[in-house]
């Protein structure tokens, strides 16, 4: 330990993984620490299934849910847009030949009480129940409009201009409050109504990225890693190793050692390793953090798929806030031994939202009554942290703590705007190089 | 998987400094370096062969450690999806061999269904050792004794130097026929496996008609 570093990661949530694995790419010399023995910090899929029930202090059951070996239970379930910024971090870095995807089953909407499939293609859409014949003519116009539009091709706007505001485009198109609702929280994904108030590209951009995403694959425009989503953290670690980043797990942290207002080491177990970077999540450094909000989650074992989904094997469903008179969506994700996180014949459902009253498990109702009878329910309210400050003083870069929403965009915005502040650039996707060969005899 | 080729993906797994990387690069264009410690495993990750097995082409892929069984843990991925694992010792460092039993333990807890072959690495060392030196070797009934208590979990023993190359192209070859024959003897594929970034040819076609409404 003690020795020097250009870096020193300290948690290895997926956030910190990424970001040792491109500074290492980058040339960084990199020591990544961890306080728990097991990859993933925060974002961590725990197994067997014990651990899950001494992770949330209750009693293990004996003799129930199969082999234990066979859960992988993630503690923040996301997934992956097919076309998001994940999967271009994933491509470009090579880290997908460590991992194994399939796509989600479907995705799902809440109106008046009832859950609708989001429709996957033209079939799906004449057939939907969602909205009435005239509403679908309308909203086909908009989607043909957004998949056309180039911000920097003013033939192309046709009426909407940039700084026109999300209201006043579906107004244009006169979309009713109900495919709004749609539009803005089950396709472009946003998580208050906040975006109705500001410049319409981010919806335009946002809708694309959904129905890109969707083109892809064709069932839903989601991907999940088999075994679960611990997976993503080990995968960038091992790229950060293979260009010579050092792993220690296990390893308690004492101190951030400062000097004249900056960082020059991280001191654990009475050693001193020294370093001009740290980059961490905020359970290192707790003391130079704000809570800005909490997030409420509940883990559900089912034992049957969620009703109504036509025994999808992987769904996600997004109610939005105006369908339960809240300011935040509730989300819910369900995956199953289809994806290698549980025994065969069960089901794990989260259904998390963000903190909105005294009485956060409350707020989940709406969620946990779509799941039909629920075998077991972990349910926990954590804080939201951001940094205080941006780390360009201190050089300690700390992430944020993972959102209520459902897939990776805003935790891949974190990360390069964290690379950013660390190195001064933009992360250069051609330094990576792997020794990925193929020799035939 | 897209072409159709069977691929089998072997771990290299054990101690530190045993030659994994040496080996690794024995695999990957048969050469051969000094070099130790991390500096030696650096950039190493994973170096796909094509065998000719009974007349048909198979795919051997070898994954390097990157060198974080040094101070820490492997992680569950690694193991994911291997066919076998290459359980690697030195043969003048009895250490290397008495842990293996551990390992053996990891890779079954965590690769199920891997093969396991064991590969004795060093072999060109054992001729200039001294008295002191041949008391830390692995002598033949060590091995004896452990392959006899695991016969049913070892499908294969080899002994290499990646020094002066005895041994190793054999060893790959004879894995690569292993593997191919044990699996077409029960055959199980998997379609449903997406890649990420990559539109699947059928749906590319068509995709226009794919997107919502
Ligand atoms: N004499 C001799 N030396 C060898 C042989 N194989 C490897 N070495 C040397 O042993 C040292 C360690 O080899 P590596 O291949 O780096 O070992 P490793 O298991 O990858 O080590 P880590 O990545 O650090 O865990 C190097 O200096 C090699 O040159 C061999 O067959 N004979
Ligand atoms: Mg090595």
């Amino acid at each position: 330990m003690d020795e020097t570093y250009d870096v020193i990661v300290m948690g290895t949530g997926l956030k910190e993984c990424i970001l040792s694995g491109m500074l290492s790419v980058s040339g960084k010399k990199v020591l990544h620490v961890d306080r728990n023995p097991y990859y993933g910090g925060e974002s961590a899929s725990l197994t067997p299934i014990d651990q899950v029930f001494e992770h949330f202090k209750k009693s293990v059951p004996e003799n129930k849910y199969g082999r234990g070996r066979e859960w992988n239970v993630d503690l923040i379930p996301k997934f992956l847009m097919a076309n998001g910024q994940l999967v271009k971090l994933l491509i470009h870095t090579g880290v997908t030949r460590y991992l194994e995807f399939k796509s989600v089953d479907g995705s799902y909407v809440y109106k008046g009480g009832k859950i609708y499939k989001v429709p996957a293609d033209e079939k799906e859409a004449l057939a939907t129940s969602l909205m009435g014949l005239f509403e679908k003519r309308r909203f086909k116009n908009f989607l043909q409009h957004v998949q056309d539009y180039n911000v920097d091709d003013p033939k192309t706007y046709k009426g909407v201009e940039p700084n026109m505001v999300a209201k006043q485009v579906y107004e244009k198109y006169s979309l009713d409050a109900n495919t709004q609702d749609f539009t803005g929280h089950a396709l472009a994904l946003f998580r208050n109504d906040e975006y109705m108030a500001k410049p319409c590209v981010d919806l335009i951009k946002r809708c694309r990225l959904y129905s890109d995403s969707l083109a892809r694959y064709g069932k839903s425009p989601y991907l999940y890693p088999l075994y679960g989503l611990g997976e993503l953290p080990q995968g960038f670690a091992r790229l950060s190793a293979i260009y010579g980043g050092t792993y220690m797990l296990d390893k308690p942290v004492d101190e951030i050692v400062m000097e004249d207002g900056h960082v020059v080491g991280v001191k654990s177990q009475g050693e001193t390793a020294k370093c001009g970077i740290v980059v961490c999540d905020p359970t290192y450094a707790p003391d130079r953090c704000k809570k800005v909000g909490q997030v409420v989650r509940a883990i559900c074992i089912l034992n049957h798929p969620i009703p109504n989904t036509k025994d999808g094997q992987s769904v996600q469903i997004i109610i939005p806030q105006n369908q339960v008179s809240r300011k935040d969506d509730i989300y819910v994700c369900m995956v199953s031994a289809a994806h290698n996180v549980c025994a065969k014949g069960y089901y794990l459902a989260i259904v998390a939202t963000t903190v909105e009253t005294s009485d956060p498990e409350a707020e989940l109702q709406p969620g946990l009554e779509l799941l039909g009878a629920i075998e077991e329910k972990f349910v926990s309210v954590v804080d939201l942290l951001e940094p205080i400050d941006d780390g360009t003083e201190n050089k300690i870069f700390i992430s944020m703590s993972y959102d209520a929403t459902t897939h990776f965009e805003t935790t891949c915005d974190d990360v390069l705007s964290l690379f950013k502040r660390i190195t001064g650039e933009d992360f250069d996707f051609s330094k990576v190089q792997h020794t990925d060969t193929e020799t035939v005899e | 998987m897209a072409t159709g080729v069977p691929s089998y993906k072997v771990i290299l797994h054990g101690e530190y400094g045993v030659g994994k990387s040496s080996i690794f690069r024995r695999f990957m264009n048969n050469t051969f370096t000094t070099a130790t410690g991390k500096k030696s495993t650096i950039g190493l990750d994973q170096s796909t062969r094509t065998y000719t097995i009974d007349s048909q082409d198979v795919k051997l892929t070898l994954w390097d450690t990157g060198g974080m069984e040094r101070m820490s843990f492997i992680g569950s991925s690694y193991y994911r999806g291997a066919h076998a694992a290459l359980l690697c010792y030195s043969v003048n460092n009895r250490d290397s061999f008495t842990i293996l039993s551990q390992y053996i333990l990891d890779i079954v807890m965590n690769a199920e269904g891997a093969k396991i072959f064991l590969c004795g690495n060093m072999s060109d060392q054992v001729d200039s050792m001294s008295e002191n030196d041949l008391r830390n070797a692995v002598t033949d009934s060590d091995l004896e004794q452990f392959t006899s208590q695991c016969e049913d979990v070892l499908s294969g023993v080899y002994r290499v130097s990646c020094k002066d190359g005895t041994g190793l192209q054999d060893m790959f070859e004879d894995m690569a026929r292993f593997l191919h024959r044990n699996s077409m003897s029960k055959m199980t594929l998997r379609r449903d496996l997406v890649q990420p970034g990559s539109t699947p040819e059928r749906e590319e076609a068509n995709s226009e008609k794919r997107r919502c409404c």
